[in-house]
């Protein structure tokens, strides 16, 4: 269970998050829309401790995020996968390396199993041949889907996308909506997923949330926001639809 | 009276605005401080303990040691000649003929010129490069991927890097030593007539083991610099390409302004220990 407890964080002058609380149940995938810049992206790095909230409590898997020593955060962030927004795959590494990264820090699985592991994750993201290639030989969609596998590889029971679908085709949107929607199907992983695809929204959320200047102004299912009388939320999705 | 008035509220906001600035510029600076220390110490820590990746080592002394030969060859063979062209010049000039060419070769390229010249070098070649890579990878989330990967940047990253210059950059002075005093010889027995034995005398006869040891010690605290910095400011990279093109000119302007600092300093207290 992750658990967002009246969270705050400034920069300068400005406050991105004011006092966000929201829980997401184990098996739960939620879905965060808002606005480009309204925080959602610092929302998630707040919840796997890459940013430091002002004040406020987040707990992952019982371990509290805000208030631990770094070990114990290293420890929490086993059970965490990341996708980052521009992916942030590793340019020194080529793509193989780029997966087993997690897997050789994270796991104590043989070399062997490491390959099966990381070739199995790269073909779970519908990339094949292209274990040798460097970052710099592959598009940005297929940069995107290398980070997915990559956080995917050592199979971790909380995952967190920041906008998983952005940049890439339709049929491979499809293809990331479906493996998010397997990841909690049959391994009952606990997700929170940012992301401005309504589409994508709708086909993977058991529950979406939205956030306006620093607040969660709406928190419902798709059914909820498809019937909404929320005037920004209904805004935000009649412009992402069209 | 009014118009006075105003000039003066003028040069009170004028003043509360150089007060903040200097403050603010101090504390950044003591702050940016702090953190090249923290990474240094963490660094050290994981070198102590052992928590070190040899293949990530082995890459980067490969990457600073063996790679920056070629520079280092070249620079220090003409370095070398034109020290030998300005001290017979001038000792020509002087007494008449070139004296005291090879002595002053040897002693400038041992003691000041091999290091001083081979840091910058590295500087330019090593440090740059240090801060762009990891510049990128922070302004690219990589760093933050580190994390989220279960590893820490200062220990993948930072740790090999320190242990590639430290060892590297003495190694690398003391081939600039030999070279450019090779190159001064070369240059004595075309120009000035001086045989080569006659040369390596020259420049050997006043030398003890200090005079080697006195650069390169010198060379170690120089390593230290160039990697700490070059570190510190790709750590702590912002905004995007124009951030690292940014940090990358600060590293090497700051490396090269606390190794000549530093020299002084450094001089200074060998002469008093008697290593000269």
């Amino acid at each position: 269970m992750i658990k967002v407890d009246n969270i705050y964080k400034r920069f300068g002058v400005k406050t991105v998050l004011n006092g966000v609380s929201f829980d997401v149940r184990s098996g739960e995938t939620l879905v965060i829309i808002g606005s480009s810049g309204v925080g959602k992206s610092i929302l998630l790095k707040n919840i796997i401790g890459l940013v430091k909230s002002d004040s406020g409590f987040i707990e992952v898997g019982g371990v509290n995020i805000t208030n631990c020593s770094l070990e114990e955060l290293h420890e929490a962030r086993k059970k965490i996968g990341y996708v980052f927004q521009e992916s942030a795959i590793f340019d020194s590494l080529n793509i193989f390396e780029n997966v087993a990264f997690g897997l050789k820090n994270l796991t104590f699985l043989s070399k062997n199993e490491i390959k099966q592991r990381t070739k199995q994750c790269i073909a779970m993201v519908g990339l094949e041949n292209v274990e040798r290639l460097n970052p710099s030989e592959l598009s940005g969609g297929m940069k995107k889907r290398v980070g997915i596998a990559r956080a995917i590889a050592y199979q971790p029971e909380y995952m967190l996308y920041d906008e998983p679908t952005t940049g890439l085709d339709p049929i491979m949107s499809d293809v990331i909506n479906d493996l998010i929607i397997n990841l909690k199907k049959y391994l009952h992983v606990t997700s929170v997923v940012v992301t401005h695809d309504m589409n994508s929204a709708y086909k993977i959320a058991d529950r979406i949330m939205m956030l306006y200047s620093g607040n969660i102004i709406f928190n419902g299912t798709p059914d909820e926001v498809r019937n909404t009388k929320n005037k920004y939320v209904k805004q935000f999705v009649e412009v992402s639809s069209q | 009276m009014k118009i006075v008035i105003r000039k003066i509220l003028k040069f009170e906001r004028l003043a509360e605005k150089i007060s903040y600035t200097s403050v603010g510029a101090v504390f950044l600076s003591l702050e940016g401080l702090g953190k090249a220390f923290e990474m240094t110490k963490e660094a050290i820590e994981n070198i102590f303990k052992g928590i070190i990746s040899t293949k990530d080592a082995i890459t980067q002394m490969v990457e600073v040691g063996w790679k920056s030969l070629p520079i280092i060859l070249l620079t220090s063979f003409f370095m070398g000649m034109i020290l030998s062209l300005q001290v017979g010049l001038a000792t020509s000039n002087m007494f008449n003929e070139p004296v005291y060419v090879g002595t002053i070769t040897g002693f400038a390229m041992a003691i000041e010129l091999g290091p001083v010249l081979t840091a910058i070098l590295i500087t330019g070649r090593v440090g740059s490069a240090i801060t762009a890579e990891i510049g990128t990878m922070k302004v690219t989330e990589q760093l933050d991927a580190l994390y989220t990967l279960g590893t820490d940047p200062v220990k993948y990253l930072a740790v090999p890097r320190f242990l590639s210059c430290f060892f590297m950059l003495p190694i690398l002075t003391v081939i600039s030593n030999i070279v450019g005093i090779y190159g001064g010889m070369i240059l004595s027995t075309n120009t000035w007539a001086i045989s080569s034995n006659a040369f390596w005398a020259e420049a050997l006869g006043f030398m003890t083991i200090c005079t080697f040891l006195h650069g390169f010690i010198k060379s170690f605290f120089f390593a230290l610099i160039i990697v700490i910095v070059a570190c510190h400011k790709g750590f702590n990279t912002k905004g995007g390409a124009e951030g690292v093109g940014k940090a990358t000119t600060s590293s090497v302007m700051t490396s090269i302004v606390f190794i000549l600092i530093a020299d002084y300093f450094l001089t200074a207290l060998l002469v008093t220990l008697g290593i000269k």
